[in-house]
């Protein structure tokens, strides 16, 4: 096999395998872009976002500062929610605890002084789903297959990274096409430095 | 191939952004605060605001008078009415403080980090502010949303062209589908 055959196959087979991320990265920037758009359309539906699953008193000591995970561990102890999880302080007297699949959202609402605890479901929206699988990331969780989520979106970048080096190469390898490809990759860097240097 | 060589910076960019993101721990440590701001310049503003203007409109009139009208936010006011605009820039991001009392101005620079850098670019999108260039990055960030899809289209049809890649690419391709429906189903 010469080093030519290689960085065609490479190039290939790793765009096959890394295909679905790929695919679901390019649809889900559509809502990150559009986000005004896709949220006045759920907003002419007319239907609550969150629905109520349950508020009782509850009473937990919230530490000072940000280290907060072990704070909401606790409370998705004690209230049996599972699932990947985010916590943070919503405002001094409010510590929220976000619990997340690609399907499904809870919020777990805690409120300080007046020792009360309130959780609501988020209803299922197409635009959230894939919002929430883009920005899924990070090493944070303590699940396995959350690790290799993260893994999987490092090798993601590293298949971004190759795909430009092999299609280099491969673009190299063509003469004819060679004066074009200057003239796109130069006008591609050219606009990119405008825009890093204005916007 | 041109497509994807005009756009090989904004791949780049994506690529490495989202790898400094799936490890911000690694990068900025637990819980990072933002950047630090350091005072860049403090002036008077000698104008004044129309009655009931809105901090919005006030913002937009600081700027112009400061000649850095551009994509920003602004923060709601304080009690003694002073309100900071936050001045979005790819590079420096600037936060500029108007103090009504004593009519003073504070520009403040955000220091210079580049997994700072790499995160606002990533995140930036185009069609929030009503600013030509902001427009204009919006609709290259939604011809990289078109030039992705199309690439895994055409990719795909290329792949089936070449014949004796087909049942090695379909072996790759089912293994991706796979792993995919699997955290799709579990996490």
């Amino acid at each position: 096999m010469t080093y030519n055959h290689f960085n065609r196959r490479l190039h290939l087979y790793l765009a096959l395998t890394l295909l679905p991320w790929f695919f679901m990265y390019g649809i889900s920037s559509i809502p990150f872009s559009h986000g005004y758009f896709f949220q006045r359309l759920d907003e002419a539906k007319g239907l609550p976002l969150w629905t109520k699953r349950f508020e009782k008193t509850y009473e937990i000591r919230i530490p000072e500062g940000n280290e907060l995970r072990p704070v909401g561990a606790q409370i998705m102890r004690d209230h049996g929610l599972e699932g990947a999880y985010g916590v943070y302080r919503q405002n001094p007297n409010q510590v929220n605890v976000y619990v997340h699949s690609f399907w499904h959202s809870t919020q777990v609402k805690y409120f300080i002084a007046e020792k009360k605890l309130v959780a609501e479901d988020r209803r299922f929206r197409w635009d959230h789903f894939l919002t929430g699988m883009h920005a899924r990331g990070g090493f944070e969780q303590d699940s396995f297959l959350d690790a290799l989520w993260g893994v999987v979106v490092d090798i993601v970048c590293l298949g971004m990274l190759l795909w430009i080096v092999t299609g280099v190469y491969m673009w190299w390898k063509l003469p004819s096409t060679r004066r074009w490809g200057w003239l796109a990759l130069a006008g591609g860097v050219t606009s990119f430095v405008f825009f890093v240097a204005r916007l | 191939m041109y497509l994807a060589l005009f756009m090989t910076p904004w791949v780049l960019m994506y690529a490495l952004s989202t790898f400094v993101m799936n490890h911000r721990t690694w990068f900025r440590g637990k819980a990072p605060a933002p950047p630090p701001f350091q005072i860049e310049h403090e002036l008077r503003y000698p104008g004044d605001f129309p009655p009931g203007a809105t901090p919005s409109q006030k913002a937009v009139q600081l700027l112009n008078f400061l000649n850095m009208d551009g994509a920003h936010s602004v923060g709601r006011p304080s009690a003694d009415g002073s309100f900071a605009v936050n001045r979005q820039d790819a590079v420096a991001p600037r936060r500029i403080t108007y103090h009504p009392a004593s009519g003073k101005v504070t520009i403040e620079r955000q220091e210079f980090q580049t997994t700072a850098f790499l995160e606002r670019m990533h995140r930036r999108r185009g069609f929030q502010q009503a600013y030509a260039l902001d427009y204009t990055w919006g609709g290259l960030v939604d011809l990289f949303i078109v030039t992705t899809i199309f690439w895994v289209l055409s990719g795909l049809w290329l792949w089936w062209e070449l014949k004796v890649t087909r049942v090695t690419g379909l072996l790759f391709a089912l293994g991706g589908i796979a792993l995919f429906t699997l955290f799709l189903a579990t996490i």
